[in-house]
């Protein structure tokens, strides 16, 4: 095949028209080559009756869809037809997943191909459906391999629709299906990574077609979902977008600068989204300073427009937490996860309907394990409530991490592996090399006459990152001891230290150095929200600080001043709502039973109000919890 | 991480465009890069996110894979310390199948081990410990090869030393310096000179000068309230108005 050597990763997304995405990617990085002539032609009259045979199973399939699901589909269709955002909204929020409760909990929807007669053969609404459908296939059963390389080529067109066509596309989409689209593609990338990376348990079937170069070979390849989250962000001028709209440009200004892609919604929110995307593919590659120069240009904060979508809202911070993590910032990691921990809580009384309330919960427990892990790292009193909240879930593991010392480690692994995102490898291992593959299922015993090397065993990459990790945790791990018996003096012979703690002096003396190092921390300047994630100063992160005069530790502490001040403003604002709501209630009908009168105020209100906001009353009573430990 | 780290200012632009646009992923650009790595460490520069676009590069383009110029790379990082350089590189190591076809054996599987002890050491502040490992026999390997190539790598880890030094000490022995150093008597004499240290030669203690992080003080921090904290109260309070 005469294709040229595309220079893909300058991303400029101009493609001849038809090309195809899944295939033009990869060209470069990868050994195969693929020609047509590989692919038999089947003998015809074969071909016309397999085409009969499928014909009379679709037509068998068709019957088989209950008429409301029919009624769905053909709603569902006209909506997009329509470009009909309110319609598109309730059928892909509400009838996808009512209908799927309904009919296909345990089974697929329907193919495409079945279908495909209630719309007319509409390829743009089959894309659509397909990406819908291979999600439900993930989600809620066990995707084989063909249904992991249909989903990639389902999704390649979508993209190669929106990107490749003339000019920009008139679809238009709900912001949360976007996310969702950019959001799926990227897990069914780690999927299919992790599925790859496992050799001992694929099937002979799987075996051949792995090993299979060409085509196959760059399906799901890093650099194809790279190339896919580039493309949608230099398509869109989201980057370009941000920057003028931070510099206050004018609509008109900013219409100019994005293009005619940029200024349409559903360009600028997937360019939006393909950043957050290439911030969770660095981080699953393992690369953070990558993940975090990717955000350059967002700011993280509240006010943003792209936080409407509370998914994308709280991945971005789970990441770039994570990213902190790794970079060994932990008091950017603790500030990271407060921010939208007490996002999640505040918004959780809109949430608990929405289908993405599950996931959500699950990333802010990840989460409150995280700020456990950093808290017992670096000591903060940012945010107490979420600080409350974290122990109560991991009490006993904070408790072994803050203690330091050997047990510490296991809680700190515990609380990693649980918590951390799921890492991949970027390449495949070698199923192409049936000797090396064979070396990597049985590795030689050392004490085989093969000169090779003591075999290494393969360690997936969490367990690489998790061993970085622990290396940090314990290097810290002696501090607390020496913390807490530094705290008692404010002057002490080294020797004499040392003699408490059963230590030689100089390992003590150098103990002392690390315990220096790891109260010093790069942090982004509290309260600025200019510069990359990257950038930051060194701050001071612990409040016993001391320092060696030849043989003698001197010791100071500083203390923080009872915060009332934000006691106060946040009871206050809580005041105010609940005596807003009191005067917008109704007057109360004279009540069956009458509440007795002693119950306190914050009760009798939280009962008076419960029948008509069911969740909110949750999120008041943590609220009030956190009161009392103020 | 200070501005320096993120673009070091001996960064050229030609480098800084792979490292911060899109050519980074470029396989034909790694020469470049490599060539850059084999400047940085014949002129005592430091580029760590352009070192880390090499390994990325490996990382997605196996066949790429050059095991001295990762050796190389890991050697750079590791006098970064106590800034965490070491760990995002190997972050970036992808597990790789044994090659069983290589032409000469992978210097990397042998060598890792070592250099991420040495990195242990530095890192928790073991610098006896360090010089005795690095000086050993079974690191003559690296040594031969590697560290003697990189210009100043001794000198570098000694600025390891002198910042975890300087901020723990006012005041520090002759001797014990001098292990952590591993230079004494007129070597060291010039060298703490050099920092602007300054030597009491019949106590045989050097005096660090104050920076801000030797200096200590008991403050109590109080609370500041901004004036966006009582936004709320105030316009609830004004509508009410």
């Amino acid at each position: 095949m005469a294709q040229q050597r595309m220079a893909l990763w300058a991303a400029e997304a101009d493609l001849d028209e038809d090309v195809d995405l899944s295939l033009a990617i990869g060209n470069y990085g990868q050994n195969g080559h693929f020609e047509d002539a590989h692919i038999q032609q089947p003998q015809i009259d074969e071909t016309a009756f397999v085409a009969m045979q499928q014909h009379m199973a679709q037509q068998a399939a068709f019957s088989q869809i209950p008429d409301v699901v029919k009624g769905f589909i053909v709603h569902f269709h006209q909506a997009v037809l329509d470009n009909n955002l309110a319609e598109i909204t309730v059928a892909y929020e509400s009838g996808w997943n009512k209908y799927t409760e309904k009919f296909y909990a345990r089974t697929e929807w329907p193919e495409a191909e079945v279908i495909a007669p209630l719309v007319n053969d509409d390829p743009i609404f089959l894309i659509l459906y397909r990406e819908l459908y291979y999600r439900h296939v993930y989600s809620r059963l066990q995707p084989n391999v063909d249904d992991r390389f249909h989903s990639y080529e389902n999704s390649c067109e979508l993209f190669n629709y929106l990107l490749n066509s003339e000019g920009p596309v008139e679809l238009q989409l709900p912001e949360q299906w976007l996310w969702d689209i950019i959001d799926e593609f990227i897990y069914q990338f780690q999927v299919f990574c992790t599925w790859r990376s496992k050799v001992k348990s694929k099937t002979d079937d799987e075996l051949t077609m792995l090993a299979e170069g060409g085509p196959v070979s760059i399906v799901w390849s890093s650099y194809s979902v790279l190339n896919v989250l580039y493309s949608l962000i230099q398509k869109s001028r989201v980057n370009e977008y941000i920057v003028a709209q931070q510099e206050g440009k004018s609509q008109e200004e900013i219409a100019e600068i994005v293009g005619e892609y940029g200024q349409r919604p559903l360009y600028r929110m997937l360019g939006y989204f393909s950043i957050i995307g290439l911030l969770r593919v660095h981080v699953l590659l393992g690369d953070f300073t990558l993940a975090l120069k990717v955000m350059d240009n967002v700011e993280l904060n509240q006010k943003s427009p792209f936080t409407r979508v509370t998914a994308c809202h709280v991945t971005t911070y789970y990441y770039v937490g994570f990213c902190y993590i790794m970079l060994r910032r932990y008091p950017d990691a603790i500030r990271t996860f407060v921010t939208v921990l007490n996002f999640i809580m505040r918004m959780r009384q809109y949430h608990t309907r929405s289908y993405q309330y599950d996931q959500i919960s699950k990333t802010a427990d990840r989460m409150y394990a995280l700020f456990a892990v950093c808290n017992a790292l670096s000591p903060s009193r940012l945010d107490d409530n979420i600080a409350n909240i974290s122990k109560e879930r991991y009490g006993e593991q904070y408790a072994k991490m803050a203690r330091g010392g050997e047990e510490s480690l296991a809680a700190f692994e515990e609380l990693f592996l649980y918590a951390c995102p799921k890492f991949i490898t970027a390449n495949p291992p070698p199923y192409d090399d049936p000797a090396a593959l064979a070396n990597l299922i049985s590795p030689p015993s050392p004490d085989s006459p093969t000169e090779s090397a003591p075999a290494v065993t393969p360690t997936d990459p969490t367990h690489r990152h998790l061993g970085l990790f622990l290396a940090d945790a314990e290097a810290q791990s002696p501090v607390p001891t020496l913390r807490s018996f530094l705290k008692l003096y404010t002057s002490l012979g080294a020797k004499k230290l040392a003699n408490f703690l059963d230590a030689d002096e100089e390992e003590m003396v150098q103990e002392m150095m690390v315990m220096k190092q790891v109260s010093r921390s790069v942090s982004r300047i509290a309260g600025s929200e200019k510069g990359g994630l990257l950038d930051g100063q060194t701050i001071t992160t612990s409040d016993l600080n001391f320092v060696i005069d030849e043989n003698m530790v001197h010791i100071a502490e500083s203390t923080v001043g009872r915060r009332y001040a934000g006691w106060f403003i946040k009871n206050t604002e809580r005041t105010q709502r609940i005596f807003d709501d009191l005067k917008s209630m109704p007057l109360p009908t004279p009540p069956k039973t009458i509440t007795p009168v002693s119950a306190p105020l914050g009760q009798a209100q939280t009962t008076a109000d419960a029948p008509k906001k069911g969740p909110r009353t949750g999120g008041q009573k943590v609220a009030w919890g956190g009161v009392k430990v103020a | 991480m200070s501005s320096n780290w993120i673009t070091p200012s001996t960064r050229t632009e030609l480098i800084e465009d792979l490292v911060s646009g899109v050519d980074r992923y470029n396989p034909s650009n790694v020469g470049i890069l490599e060539d850059y790595l084999y400047h940085q460490i014949r002129s005592e520069e430091y580029d760590c996110l352009a070192n880390l676009a090499i390994l990325k590069l490996y990382q997605f383009n196996p066949d790429l894979y050059n095991p001295d110029v990762v050796i190389n790379i890991l050697i750079k990082s590791l006098t970064a310390s106590p800034l965490p350089d070491f760990n995002l590189c190997i972050s970036l190591l992808d597990e790789r199948a044994t090659n069983v076809n290589l032409d000469e054996p992978d210097p990397l599987p042998s060598l890792l081990p070592v250099l991420k002890g040495l990195h242990r050491l530095l890192y928790r502040c073991r610098f006896p410990a360090f010089w005795t490992t690095y000086r050993s026999n079974d690191l003559e390997n690296l040594r031969d090869n590697y560290t003697v190539e990189c210009i100043g790598f001794e000198n570098s880890v000694r600025e390891v030393v002198v910042r975890a030094v300087k901020a723990a000490f006012t005041q520090i022995s002759t001797e014990r310096l001098g292990s952590y150093l591993d230079i004494n008597g007129i070597a060291l004499e010039t060298y703490v000179k050099t920092l602007g240290w300054t030597l009491n030669s019949s106590t045989g203690v050097i005096g660090i000068p104050p920076n801000p992080d030797n200096q200590i003080e008991a403050t109590v921090v109080q609370e500041a309230i901004t004036l966006p904290q009582l936004t709320r109260v105030i316009s609830h309070a004004a509508l009410k108005v």
